[in-house]
């Protein structure tokens, strides 16, 4: 998988969401980060893996704590894409607003 | 400015609408017959535009797009409710996964002389409904309300 898939792919899991969004106030371990779900530790665990895989999570040295810190940068290529998707039909739709209007006026003085 | 949601996170769709200052019979002849003139907007040429619209009928575009690169477009036309519901989609949608096939859905609503377009684009891959939670992800970000988009601000 290329660095874009893999962000897809660990962005598609709304536990692993969730854990963004709490690693977003800061770094927090496996036991804290398990603690809000009813799965094992092994599972988050899992999500860990696929978020690191994704450059979304880095881990600490710490053998026995190893806190995950959020990397945010792979997000800005998600928010990048639907902004330019936005942006292409904004400038589509102002054009159409403006060839409509030029139209309109056109048929106005033939009249 | 078009108002967008795409903060659905159960749906893959972005939801685009805006209100146009033209009759509806105005607006769906400029998507259906003089595209060429404003699709893309400011910057973007249009280098070809075939389209055949009706159910089944191929709509052909290629745009030479404001860093000068080309992009082609290949759609098929999958309902064409005249003047309110325009349906296409990729030609490949749901047999590709290499990048966001999609469906689109234009309706627009008359509202005296004006008209409300509004646009719905669906996605449909397995590789699109990661996508799909992609947009509905980058929705809880544009929306503002999510920690994380404070977070990105700071990047």
């Amino acid at each position: 998988m290329d660095a874009l898939s893999s962000t897809l792919f660990a962005l598609a899991d709304p536990t692993r969401r969730d854990i963004l969004a709490r690693l977003a106030d800061g770094p927090a371990n496996v036991n804290d980060l398990a603690a809000p779900y009813a799965m094992s530790r092994v599972a988050v665990s899992k999500h860990l893996k696929v978020l690191e895989r994704a450059g979304l999570v880095t881990r600490g040295r710490d053998a026995q704590f190893r806190p995950c810190t959020l990397e945010a940068a792979p997000l800005r290529d998600v928010a990048a894409w639907v902004d330019d998707y936005r942006r292409f039909w904004d400038r589509s739709i102002d054009a159409l607003d403006g060839y409509l209007k030029d139209i309109q006026k056109k048929k106005k003085r033939r009249k | 400015m078009i108002d967008i949601q795409s903060s659905s996170k159960e749906e893959p769709i972005i939801v685009m609408t805006r209100t146009l200052d033209a009759p509806r019979e105005l607006v769906w002849a400029a998507f259906t017959d003089h595209v060429s003139k404003w699709f893309g907007g400011r910057g973007f040429e249009t280098l070809a535009c075939e389209m055949d619209v009706r159910p089944g009928g191929k709509w052909l575009h290629v745009m030479r797009l404001p860093n000068g690169e080309e992009m082609r477009m290949d759609v098929v036309y999958v309902e064409v409710t005249k003047p309110e519901r325009l349906v296409w989609q990729n030609v490949d949608f749901g047999k590709t996964t290499k990048h966001p096939a999609s469906q689109m859905t234009v309706t627009l609503e008359a509202l005296g002389n004006k008209t409300k377009w509004k646009l719905v684009a669906r996605f449909a891959t397995m590789a699109d409904r990661e996508l799909a939670n992609r947009i509905g992800f980058a929705g809880a970000i544009a929306e503002g309300n999510d920690k994380l988009a404070e977070l990105l601000k700071t990047l």
